[in-house]
């Protein structure tokens, strides 16, 4: 086995980077080359001299941080070459434009998962299943307890939960970009009829969604001073960042939901102050992993992104998988 | 009514946090289900039933034998759970969808009175495959009922006080006559579904119901300018609060809490029933020490509060006293409008008449309190130094000419207590909690220094805001030396300030000393580990106070 550093992608100062290429891939400094895998901010920052990324994750960085940034982009599968290393973009199912990246150098394959989901979402590209040597993936539900129900059942509960008080305004918070655009998405094909507001920050993505052509429920932003009889009935979808404040003074005989795949454990609904939660995610679940780690056929598998103990000890013992550590 | 409609009103009020939802849904579902369903709700949300038909450890081992599935990792995701039904329970999910016919309408009462009361006659290889069986034909949103039912573990935010809130919504009759309609060995049937909701109220019932308590406010400084003669002064001693009352022969213990708890103190209910008088007594039920004539510690107590039907050798283990302050109503008559000083002069009539007339002797576990008489406030401040010595809190002072109100009312009755001790400790390990707090490192061990090493003398686990748990938690888990299991020592570095009630010697622990309630009051992040305290503080805090 070679050692560190002589792998093709390494760990250096807790991001992924490339030496040959001298690339980084989503990189939490500025740096001169960055790979973007999606339009997320902590996947994002400001300052490198040059971006690279998904026709899709370009527009949606420049809705979000203007047009201020110098952006290269690529379609899905098409090749590219840095210093020699073949580089393409693959859809990785998490948000509009996402991706997985994958490095080919002297006949080795390296795939960088970024987030993912193998789940069925209409508002982005499916997860490809792309063959490779080593995998660089993200764990972030890496325990056997997360195994995620059909969204659209996770809709139609929403729906159920905000018909059956109707004399109550629903809030539901989520993450305003991919997570609040699935949810309108799904619940655009349940039985809710009622209005939809949302936050001028989920708003704005909503708009950026519909002009890459993707079909989502028809949203109201909402307005600071909203009459309380006019929100009755009605679905709110703010960021997770004005549950706790004054912001939530607006409004009047309301019921608080969050969505995220965290929602179904018991003790973490419980503690986070919402009154329910939806366990809906947009990261793999355990078995969405283990499928992802098998099909890719690695030999050598690295996790990043979530607490990897369990899942790494039981791909070498159950998968004979090998998993290897990266040098923090 | 189908078990599912159970599982339903579980995930209901476990998603409602206002009171007076949860009482809404209680009510709804108690209107539209049939009474045997009802009683068993009843049974099991008030936690009636303790039963545990297997462990959670056993749950988890089946688990893991039937699926292949190795226990370590079970073990792992029940620390990000803290609940053993419920990581089976998400653990099963998708597992179980074999071709077999779903029981889809097994009723709560054919469930509780039929399956599971099967399941026990088995032996063990029969009742594994029984449970296996069990879990793949239940329907999936029933595994967590199942699995609950099975462990005997209810959490669900639910006390009695709900359901009899409830109940008392419903057919429009005061709580206390709920309460006391619940008491005593509820079995689950229609009879007693019919009679919890009976309009009819009948005179005994009438006659239990305690008066609203009268609560002591903090302490003042305009107080002092009072002349000290205008208040009586008791100790202020830390056991429950509690009414005891006998009416028309029958005795009644209340908690402040409206609980009825004469089923945990079978002997005191016994002991009172022979006075010939009815009354209605204010005061304090404490363990006692008959031998140094001081109450025990409250963890004492805490062994009696929460278990029913005591046998003889808990009775003789933890000797309970109820030690009584205030007379309210005496054979019919109401006199908490007497004066207090008054109300006091009754108090001892009768506590002397009763313990000459009554037949078996009751001052082995009911006397009144001993006044205090300070001559001047800065003699009442001694006094109060000095309550750490016979294990109060401090004390108790009330006006003399005041008249038994309700509430927390001001100007009435004083609480003076002690100050806590308080010692700088260094966190040195943590450890997950459970329950709510699980997948959070929530059990904290904290340190003194002796030379050059910290020595550990203290856990806690309460103290701190969810905000701090959580940055804690996040520090934690970046400044892990080791793990050992669950437990994850630390890299000293954080400073605490702990308090406590007391202190005391004890060779069991490696300091050499034990503390009582140890709580964090406050992260000194001010604080460098160097400024924290050492043992020999410690053991100097300990000379000062004996």
């Amino acid at each position: 086995m070679r050692t560190k550093q002589e792998y093709l992608i390494k760990y250096k100062d807790g991001n992924l980077y490339c030496e040959l290429a001298d690339i980084w891939i989503d990189p939490s400094k500025p740096v001169k080359k960055a790979l973007i895998t999606h339009a997320h901010f902590d996947h994002f920052t400001f300052g490198c001299e040059e971006y690279i990324s998904t026709k899709e994750t370009a527009i949606l960085l420049k809705e979000r941080v203007g047009d201020n940034i110098k952006i290269k982009t690529f379609e899905y599968g098409e090749e590219f070459k840095i210093n020699g290393i073949n580089i393409s973009f693959h859809p990785s199912g998490h948000i509009l434009g996402s991706s997985q990246i994958r490095f080919i150098f002297a006949e080795e394959k390296w795939l960088i998962s970024g987030d993912f989901k193998l789940q069925k979402d209409q508002t982005c590209k499916q997860y490809e299943i792309v063959k490779t040597d080593y995998l660089i993936s993200e764990c972030t539900f890496g325990l056997p307890i997360f195994k995620w129900d059909e969204s659209n059942k996770i809709a139609n509960d929403i729906s159920k939960w905000i018909t059956n008080s109707p004399e109550k305004t629903s809030l539901l918070f989520c993450y305003s970009l991919g997570k609040a655009q699935r949810l309108l998405n799904e619940i655009g094909q349940t039985n809710f009829n009622g209005n939809i507001y949302s936050h001028g920050s989920i708003h704005k993505m909503n708009n950026s969604y519909r002009e890459l052509g993707i079909d989502i429920k028809d949203t109201i932003k909402i307005e600071n001073k909203k009459k309380i009889d006019e929100l009755k009935g009605s679905l709110i979808l703010l960021p997770p960042s004005l549950s706790k404040g004054s912001y939530l003074k607006n409004f009047k005989n309301i019921q608080t939901a969050f969505a995220s795949g965290w929602m179904s454990i018991r003790a973490l609904r419980k503690r986070s102050g919402y009154d329910k939660g939806f366990a809906i995610s947009d990261h793999a679940d355990w078995d969405g992993i283990l499928e992802v780690v098998k099909k890719s056929e690695a030999k050598n598998v690295f996790f990043h992104h979530g607490d990897s103990e369990a899942l790494s000890k039981y791909l070498v013992e159950k998968e004979s998988i090998n998993v290897l550590l990266f040098g923090k | 009514m189908s078990l599912k409609k159970f599982s339903k009103l579980f995930g209901d009020l476990d998603s409602i946090n206002s009171t007076n939802n949860k009482i809404e849904v209680l009510k709804n579902y108690f209107l539209s289900n049939d009474p045997i369903d009802n009683s068993w709700a009843i049974y099991l949300l008030t936690g009636k039933s303790n039963k545990r038909f297997i462990s959670g450890r056993y749950l988890k081992n089946l688990f893991s034998q039937i699926y292949e599935y190795p226990q370590w990792l079970i073990d792992t995701c029940y620390l990000k759970v803290g609940d053993s039904a419920e990581v089976i329970t998400l653990l099963l999910k998708n597992k179980t969808n074999s071709r077999k016919k779903k029981l889809s309408n097994i009723s709560l009462n054919e469930l509780l009175s039929e399956t599971i009361p099967y399941l026990s006659k088995l032996n063990e290889k029969e009742k594994n495959l029984e449970i296996k069986n069990l879990w793949e034909t239940l329907p999936e949103d029933n595994h967590l009922i199942f699995n609950k039912i099975l462990t005997g573990t209810y959490r669900v935010g639910v006390s009695i006080g709900l359901i009899t809130k409830s109940i008392s919504k419903l057919i429009n009759i005061e709580e206390e006559i709920i309460s006391h309609r619940l008491m005593g060995n509820f079995k689950p049937s229609i009879d007693s579904y019919e009679f919890l909701i009976n309009k009819n109220i009948n005179l005994q019932e009438l006659n239990s119901k305690p008066f609203p308590f009268l609560l002591a406010n903090t302490i003042e400084d305009k107080i002092f300018k009072n002349s000290i003669n205008d208040f009586q002064f008791e100790w202020k001693y830390d056991g429950i609060r509690m009414q005891l009352i006998k009416r028309s022969g029958n005795v009644s213990l209340w908690t402040r809490g409206q609980e009825l708890v004469n089923e945990s103190f079978p002997e005191l209910v016994e002991k009172m029933s022979h006075i010939k008088d009815d009354f209605v007594l204010d005061g304090e039920l404490l363990v006692w020490n008959f031998k140094e004539q001081i109450a025990f510690d409250f963890s004492l107590l805490q062994k009696r509060i929460n278990r029913k039907s005591p046998t003889r050798s808990i009775q003789i283990k933890y000797p309970i006293i109820f030690i009584a302050y205030d007379l309210l109503e005496i054979n019919g008559r109401d006199i908490r409008e007497i004066k207090l000083e008054n109300r006091r002069i009754e108090l001892e009539k009768y506590f002397s008449k009763w313990q000459i007339k009554t037949e078996n002797n009751i001052s082995d576990i009911f006397k009144i309190c001993d006044l205090i008489f300070p001559k001047d406030w800065p003699d009442a401040l001694t006094y109060k130094e000095k309550s750490r010595e016979n294990n109060t809190e401090g004390l108790i002072i009330k006006k003399k000419t005041s008249i038994y109100s309700s509430g927390r009312k001001k100007g009435i009755w004083w609480k003076y207590k002690v100050d806590p001790m308080q010692l700088d400790a260094v966190l040195i390990y943590a450890k997950g909690g459970s329950g709510r707090r699980a997948g959070l490192y929530t059990d904290y061990s904290f340190a003194l220094w002796k030379d050059n090493e910290l020595i550990k003398f203290a856990s806690a686990y309460s103290g701190l805001t969810n905000i701090e748990i959580k940055e804690l938690d996040k520090w934690i888990r970046k400044n892990t030396i080791e793990k050992f299991g669950p437990v994850r020592s630390l890299k000293p570095e954080m400073v605490f300030e702990i308090s406590f009630e007391k202190i005391q010697i004890s060779k069991r622990h490696k300091s050499g000393i034990a503390v009582r309630f140890p709580r964090i009051t406050k992260w000194r992040k001010d604080k460098k580990i160097n400024d924290a305290d050492s043992l020999e503080n410690a053991y100097e805090l300990m000379k000062k106070i004996s």
